[in-house]
């Protein structure tokens, strides 16, 4: 851990004081980078698109999971559970770059096989990559359709962990399937949902690979996140000092999300 | 520690320094392993003469198994090793050797493109080859008489060689036989207009729905770029750096086409918002709204040789690297053939092209120097492309038979365009070529979904003159 989390954060954090560039000797330019950071439209701009997208991608992660996750575990029979626990898993153990380049195929506006179904139905044709919204609800969509399989794991083993006898003091009490579900099931299952919530924000803050090769963060930077402003800072245009400190702001906004939801945790998370 | 605090440090002692840099464990990782070696400069291994190749392993397996004889012949002790990097353009291969470079893993020899070229032999990371040249002036000879003197002038950063050019690209226009017969339209001939290419596009945008007339990528090569070189315009003042006459009097002497060549080229001030610039760009969001044209994908160009062979696009922007893309992916000799770029206000084309620099931090560079003698021998390009995934920068290498097999027809246009058209110029690529790339990028696909290329380009304005403050 020590190795290969602590050290390079530690280093990224060394490194975001001083202009390198890989070639020349390094400068030790105090808090410049993080300084000029402040005043980079470019660097703004991605963190407005990056908290956009993570809000869409966890709270459409989050009820899509649990959606299937009820559904699924309201068949009795052991098969299905379990061929729909694979069927929804799969998507996350294929490669991000294989998924984002054969999506991208999927979702062209011309050639795409999205597209050719819509004209089949009547529809017209839509700029899933080639407009600035239609291009990010398709990244969060791809980001979504990827990453539902494990929220969806953890709801569907979460859920049947849920005591029977309060399921059946519930049913006997008269409580329809919907109550049930918001009043028991969900705030038996809360503390999982606060896990599958942090993870699933950790991780959508760091989405790289679907609007890197989709989009290349366009058009214009309608796709253009934190880490993809951060590889172009830093390995294209040779500003790695710069690129570290983009990297240490993005971390801290990290944490500080993540420390608001454990704190928002306190007051609907219950632990039995 | 005081020296650390006080401004600059060592670039070496940085990296020991506890492995400085790591963006990503990774990144980390290799910085570390760096410090622990013991030597951030290249060469490796003492024995090793280390190159790295754009292309996969197998291409450098080949190339390395070529080689290896003529480098032990040249030296006893030294063994070659040829390191194939992939990527989806010059860009992306460019980033990921920045990338051992940073992990204080420097070859000796590594391929760079125009692309690169400028920012390597401005930092220094590039040896000038100029004295090597000039010793060995009468080995050259021929290479010279055989290649134009715009490829190696295109080499040239102020007033220095940097490369012996072995390959090139300029942007012509490929089109679909098969399309332009089913349209019922004559095929273009070299003199041909931006009007009549219009007037061809919207023939063949009637054969329906699914056929794209015209279509093309985003990047700096071949591009909306074309049409802006057509339109006498550029992102950058263009000018030429002084020096250079060492060369062109003597490697160059008598040749018509080495006159008024200088020391490389200069890019100065952005002109991405002139109104030669804005025209061009405008007139593609244009051929868009006509459905001439779609939205254009960023990228390597991969996804439109396969539409093109598809018989799904009319006409593209390609250089002689499209001949062995189109057969390798299955089209039929005949089925497309190439032609200049469309003449608008000028015909002035753009070109890249690549070769060998040798790192200025090697320990071997007379070795290289010889080595990078043999990848410019006429007999080594087959080996370093095979099945005409390039132009060979060589013009006795251009013959029918080279093209029998793969075509097009009029392959003599991808060399003639050199030889006919001597404003033909290369890509804008300045040393903050990445980061104008990148802009470039953002803002023609901002101009596309937005519909106002004025705007714009005015934000890449104002990206390039950032960028070339920053540089």
């Amino acid at each position: 851990m020590t190795v290969f989390t602590g050290l390079p954060i530690l280093a990224s954090f060394g490194l975001s004081f001083f202009s390198w560039d890989v070639i020349s000797d390094p400068q030790f330019v105090g808090a410049d980078n993080y300084v000029r950071m402040a005043g980079d439209a470019a660097v703004l701009s991605s963190f407005r698109v990056t908290i956009l997208m993570a809000i869409s991608v966890v709270v459409l992660q989050l009820a899509l999971g649990l959606g299937l996750a009820v559904l699924v575990n309201q068949r009795r029979s052991d098969v299905a559970r379990t061929f729909f626990r694979t069927a929804f898993y799969l998507p996350l153990l294929a490669s991000t770059a294989a998924v984002s380049i054969f999506m991208g195929y999927m979702f062209d506006y011309k050639f795409g096989l999205i597209n050719y179904y819509l004209q089949l139905v009547g529809l017209s044709s839509v700029p899933w990559l080639t407009s600035g919204f239609g291009a990010f609800v398709t990244i969060v969509l791809v980001a979504v359709w990827q990453q539902v399989g494990f929220t969806f794991v953890l709801f569907v083993a979460a859920l049947m962990s849920v005591p029977k006898e309060i399921l059946e003091a519930a049913s006997i009490d008269g409580a329809k399937p919907w109550a049930t579900l918001i009043r028991i099931k969900v705030p038996l299952i809360s503390p999982t949902i606060l896990f599958a919530g942090v993870v699933a924000f950790i991780n959508a803050m760091q989405l790289f690979d679907q609007p890197y090769i989709m989009t290349k963060g366009g058009p214009g930077t309608a796709t253009t996140t934190t880490t993809i402003v951060m590889y172009q800072s830093a390995f294209q245009n040779l500003q790695f000092g710069y690129g570290s400190a983009i990297s240490i702001i993005l971390l801290l906004m990290i944490l500080a999300v993540t420390g608001l939801q454990f704190l928002a945790a306190r007051k609907w998370v219950f632990y039995q | 520690m005081a020296g650390l605090w006080s401004g600059g440090i060592d670039r070496r002692s940085f990296l020991k320094a506890g492995a400085f840099g790591g963006l990503t464990a990774a990144g980390a990782t290799s910085l570390a392993a760096c410090g622990s070696g013991g030597s951030a400069g290249s060469g490796g291994g003492a024995d090793t003469l280390k190159m790295l190749l754009f292309g996969d392993q197998k291409a450098a397996d080949t190339l390395q198994k070529s080689l290896a004889t003529a480098v032990t012949k040249l030296d006893k002790k030294v063994t070659i090793e040829v390191t194939g990097v992939t990527g989806t353009d010059w860009n992306d291969f460019f980033a990921k050797v920045l990338t051992q470079l940073a992990s204080g893993n420097a070859p000796d020899i590594v391929s760079v493109a125009t692309e690169g070229l400028q920012l390597m032999a401005s930092k220094g990371v590039a040896a000038p080859l100029d004295d090597y040249v000039k010793r060995d002036m009468s080995q050259l000879k021929d290479y010279f008489s055989d290649v134009h003197p715009s490829l190696v002038e295109a080499m040239m950063f102020q007033g220095s060689l940097f490369e012996l050019p072995t390959d090139f690209n300029a942007g012509n226009m490929f089109y679909s036989t098969d399309l332009y017969k089913k349209a019922g339209i004559a095929e273009p001939t070299g003199d041909w207009t931006l009007d009549q290419f219009q007037s061809n596009a919207t023939a063949i945008s009637k054969l329906g729905s699914d056929i794209n007339a015209f279509d093309w990528v985003v990047r700096l090569w071949g591009s909306w770029t074309s049409f802006m070189y057509a339109n006498n315009a550029n992102l950058l003042e263009e000018s030429k750096y002084d020096g250079g006459d060492w060369l062109w009097s003597t490697a160059y002497a008598g040749n018509s086409a080495a006159q008024g060549r200088g020391g490389g080229w200069k890019w100065g001030t952005p002109t991405a918002n002139s109104a030669g610039t804005v025209e061009a760009l405008e007139y593609m969001v244009e051929l868009k709204k006509a459905a001439l044209s779609p939205s254009p994908d960023v990228g390597g160009g991969q996804t439109l040789q396969g539409l093109f062979q598809s018989g799904r696009i009319g006409m593209a922007i390609g250089g002689g690297f499209w001949a062995g893309g189109l057969h390798n992916a299955g089209m039929a000799d005949g089925s497309f053939n190439v032609q200049l770029f469309p003449k608008w206000k000028s015909q002035r084309h753009l070109f890249g092209t690549g070769g060998y620099a040798i790192f200025d931090s090697s320990k071997k560079k007379d070795l290289a120097w010889e080595v990078l003698k043999l990848l410019a021998a006429p007999e080594s390009f087959d080996i370093l492309f095979p099945g005409n995934v390039t132009t060979p920068a060589r013009k006795s290498l251009m013959t029918a038979e080279r093209y029998a097999t793969t075509g097009p027809a009029n392959w003599s246009v991808f060399y003639g365009t050199l030889t006919d058209h001597p404003d033909t110029a290369p890509i804008p690529a300045p040393p903050y070529y990445n980061a104008m790339a990148t802009a470039l990028n953002q803002r023609t696909t901002e101009a596309f979904s937005g519909g106002d290329a004025k705007t714009a380009l005015d934000g890449l304005q104002a990206d390039l003159e950032k960028a070339a403050g920053a540089s």
